[in-house]
């Protein structure tokens, strides 16, 4: 997959906050992991909804949209290998993105 | 005395997401805005009672306490209950945004935003909060002279009697009545009653003190709450108001008219028995009934039982 940046990178307004966001991500993956690993889709579908909903106003709309497709499998919760693909493909998006290297 | 309408620019984000707020912040800054933000309803609403922000962005989506009772509860309590509300959602639905709407949110903003119409909302939203603010100043301000009226009055004078006694200050209170006001109607008639009135209420604004609270009492009565004022102090700044009401220039027909006033001042430094607001009020009143009875156009203060003459057409302060 070719690396992923936001639109916003060369905003100064947010290219601080655009980094803090994308260190948070070796958590965020981890926690959806361990929901998933309980089968907590409550969970699971709750931290896909704050991903879509933030992941775009940090200018990534492959976030957004990734992360709506695992809470849409999380909330219909009936498909566990359906649940973990879209994660899958998740993270996949998370692993590529890359952000300028603070100056 | 202030009774301009700040800008309203205090935003509260009630999300259950961290990186919520660092973006709403980022993208608020440049319109000179500032936010704080909770991540639950609970906490949410104790921030907006203590702090009142001028709009609230609020999550939808929240854990326990879901967003639509966030809300509720906001339009329930008297101390929130008039700031704007924007929903946060990342739900698209008809339902969600119609749900909202109805429960007195101003609108709503789909999660994620485009930072262009997020600002653009908060900006009419912030819009409806001045007009809200500016209508609840005219409620308090007096139509015809600007001063504030009698419910701000009432009001502020519990509240600074609280403040007084809490840290040991003294707050004066003095009355205003301007001379033979009825023989000015009668003989001029009501618009140049008028005239009168704002006249010496443009004087008694202008010489009172900043920090002094100067409002229309009813008909040709006014009040001049002078906070952290002792006796002494507030004697002085009544014969200034005084002097300056006696010395306004009111022309009828190009004829002279002579505006005085009498004054009574009190404070709760020196009252006998218990100090409350009923108490202050009716002691200012004695002491402007003696200075009607003593002629007029001067100042008496009500000092424990007595009422003292201090200045004015027999004054001390009078030279010449």
């Amino acid at each position: 997959m070719d690396p992923i940046r936001s639109v916003f990178e060369d905003d100064p307004d947010m290219i601080d906050i655009v980094r803090e966001f994308v260190a948070g991500f070796p958590e965020r993956m981890t926690t959806l992991e361990e929901s998933l690993a309980k089968s907590d889709l409550a969970q699971l579908q709750s931290l896909a909804h704050q991903l879509k909903g933030a992941g775009g106003g940090y200018g990534f709309m492959q976030i957004t949209e990734a992360a709506a497709l695992v809470e849409a499998a999380a909330k219909d919760g009936s498909d566990l290998p359906m649940i973990k693909e879209k994660l899958g493909q998740l993270f996949e998006i998370l692993r590529a993105v890359v952000v300028p290297e603070e100056s | 005395m202030t009774t301009e309408v700040p800008d309203p620019n205090r935003v509260l984000v009630i999300d259950d997401e961290e990186s919520i707020h660092k973006l709403i912040a980022a993208r608020l800054r440049a319109e000179g805005i500032t936010v704080t933000g909770e991540l639950d309803g609970v906490r949410g609403i104790a921030r907006a009672i203590t702090e009142s922000p001028d709009l609230i962005l609020l999550d939808v989506g929240l854990p326990s306490l879901d967003g639509f009772q966030v809300c509720r509860k906001l339009k329930e309590h008297p101390a929130t209950r008039n700031i704007p509300i924007i929903f946060l959602t990342g739900d698209t639905t008809m339902d969600a945004k119609v749900r909202g709407l109805d429960m007195g949110a101003v609108d709503y903003v789909t999660k994620p935003f485009e930072q262009a119409e997020l600002r653009a909302r908060v900006r009419a939203g912030l819009r409806t909060k001045r007009l809200q603010d500016i209508l609840e100043r005219q409620s308090f301000l007096d139509g015809l002279t600007g001063l504030w009226n009698r419910p701000y009055l009432d009001q502020r004078l519990d509240s600074e009697l609280n403040l007084a006694q809490r840290y040991g200050r003294p707050l004066g209170l003095m009355m205003a009545d301007i001379d033979h006001f009825k023989n000015v109607n009668d003989t001029h008639g009501h618009l140049f009653g008028d005239i009168v009135l704002q006249g010496v209420a443009e004087e008694l604004r202008s010489c009172a003190r900043r920090s002094d609270i100067v409002a229309r009492y009813g008909g040709e009565e006014f009040a001049v709450l002078l906070t952290d004022t002792p006796l002494s102090a507030g004697t002085f700044v009544g014969e200034r108001l005084r002097v300056s009401v006696e010395n306004r220039l009111f022309e009828f027909e190009d004829e002279p008219v002579a505006v005085t006033a009498s004054f009574g001042l009190a404070c709760t430094e020196n009252l006998t028995g218990e100090v409350t607001r009923e108490a202050l009020i009716e002691a200012a009143d004695r002491a402007l009934f003696t200075s009607k009875d003593a002629g007029r156009n001067c100042i008496h203060i009500c000092d424990g039982d007595r009422i003292v003459s201090v200045s004015g057409n027999e004054s001390l302060f009078r030279s010449g």
